[in-house]
């Protein structure tokens, strides 16, 4: 059978690889109402926006080591507004220097079917949690402060139970690979959120154990 | 002497006039700026404004004071000629805001006395002033200058020492704990304490490659060949207890389904 024509050919490449650059602190409770009083003076004047979403983490297990993480992610107070999928590469390991931690993303939206399909596929859920707070906007910088609870019963999200006494504040931008002077911009953002929180570049991988 | 007098009495109307025209200027400035540039205007420079008003009054109060000012109470006015004709020298004089010397502003422009509500007022809080006696008021009076001073004090004190008790309380409430941090992101990134089949908690976790056998019907298995690969258990959840030792037993269902990869391509081209 000779190759199809090359008209014919599935679209492959064309798009930009998107990394993240993320910068991720802390809260405790108490703090948070200066937090975001300070955050509602620095950012983009915008009305306060809340969310509440549900997020699911599918795994692919392959024969090799490591497998194969998906992120699906729904709102619950907008319950029709299509579903998020969302592929995190592993953080690159550039240059020590560099302020915040890299890693290639892939964003795409889906209809509410995601689940399934992600069975079908091969995918199992790992685990799922709810994540409600504030995001604020600074140009292309995205903060979002998040307070994390667990869901008890599997599927219900009206049954949950916070994770800690904080809340997880993460800055992020997303931006086209090599861009360097990200990074200084969110080291200087991230430096007028002192003392009130302390954002920095953590590892994943250090924290597993 | 009387000439004196007068004389001192015109040059402390003249001043009197030179400082209102600062007074009104100052207004007219100041709601023209209100009035147009209201989404540019900030607080300090309104601020400002009220602070220059504020000072002008102070000045005018001053020179009220004045030793060198005849009192103006012993000095009468009296409209001799009222005409409801329009007069155009008053009117360029107060720029078009009085017109005509008339009945209708002498009521207002000439007023001695304070305005009738006023007056009440000024009645009551004096019989309320005689009313309670000598002794209660100077113990009032005691109290709010007690008050005040303690207030300047705290005011005027060099900020060094403000500062340094308002940073000791700052450093008392630290507003994140490094512990968190860690289990939050441990939370987001890999489910740590999260994990349906792991009780809640920070359990150490097996790799997330330890799935169950038993879960409802996936079309693809993948098969664990020999549990050689050294992974944990996991307690509980719908996993067989059969799996209770470290990996040894190589898994009890075998199926021979691969996974799609390669070969097996339905479509090979």
């Amino acid at each position: 059978m000779e190759a199809p024509p090359v008209t014919v050919m599935p679209v492959t490449g064309g798009t930009i690889n998107m990394m993240e650059y993320l910068l991720q602190g802390s809260v405790l409770d108490q703090a948070l109402d200066s937090l975001l009083h300070r955050l509602r003076g620095l950012c983009d004047n915008m009305e306060p926006e809340t969310f509440t979403d549900h997020e699911l983490v599918y795994l692919l297990k392959g024969q090799q080591g490591n497998p194969f993480i998906l992120r699906a992610r729904r709102s619950l107070s907008h319950p029709t507004a299509p579903w998020h999928l969302r592929y995190l590469g592993q953080p690159e390991v550039g240059d020590k220097s560099r302020h915040a931690l890299v890693r290639n993303c892939v964003d795409v939206a889906t209809s509410h079917s995601l689940p399934e399909f992600l069975n079908e596929m091969g995918f199992r859920m790992d685990h799922e949690f709810v994540a409600n707070g504030h995001i604020f906007r600074k140009g292309a910088m995205k903060v979002v402060v998040t307070k994390l609870s667990r869901i008890l019963v599997p599927g219900n999200t009206e049954n949950i139970e916070r994770l800690s006494l904080s809340y997880l504040v993460e800055l992020s931008v997303l931006a086209p690979a090599g861009q360097d002077t990200v990074s200084e911009d969110m080291r200087s953002f991230a430096e007028q959120l002192k003392p009130l929180v302390h954002l920095e570049k953590i590892d994943p991988s250090k924290q597993r154990h | 002497m009387q000439q004196r007098e007068e004389k001192q009495l015109e040059a402390s109307v003249e001043s009197l006039i030179s400082r209102v025209a600062y007074v009104k200027n100052a207004l007219h400035s100041f709601i023209y700026k209100l009035e147009n540039e209201y989404d540019r205007l900030t607080w300090p420079s309104v601020l400002d404004n009220f602070a220059l008003l504020s000072g002008q009054l102070n000045t005018i109060n001053k020179l009220l004071k004045n030793e060198k000012t005849p009192s103006y109470r012993s000095q009468v006015i009296i409209p001799l000629l009222l005409s409801p004709d329009r007069d155009d020298d008053l009117a360029k004089l107060t720029e078009q805001r009085v017109p005509v010397f008339s009945h209708e502003i002498v009521p207002d422009y000439l007023r001695t006395k304070p305005d009738p509500e006023v007056e009440e007022q000024e009645k009551q809080l004096s019989a309320e002033a005689a009313r309670i006696g000598p002794e209660v008021a100077q113990k009032q009076i005691q109290t709010l200058n007690k008050l005040c001073s303690g207030l300047l004090e705290k005011l005027n004190n060099p900020r060094d020492e403000r500062e340094a008790e308002s940073s000791a309380l700052r450093q008392n409430k630290p507003s994140f704990n490094p512990a968190d941090t860690n289990a939050l992101v441990g939370a987001v990134a890999f489910g740590k304490g999260l994990s349906k089949c792991r009780p809640p908690g920070p359990v150490a976790p097996g790799l997330p490659g330890q799935g169950p056998l038993m879960s409802g019907g996936p079309t693809l298995q993948q098969v664990t060949i020999g549990g050689g690969s050294g992974q944990q258990p996991s307690m509980g959840g719908p996993v067989s207890q059969q799996q209770g030792q470290p990996g040894k037993m190589p898994s009890s269902i075998k199926t021979n389904i691969k996974s799609a990869s390669g070969s097996m391509h339905p479509y090979n081209r």
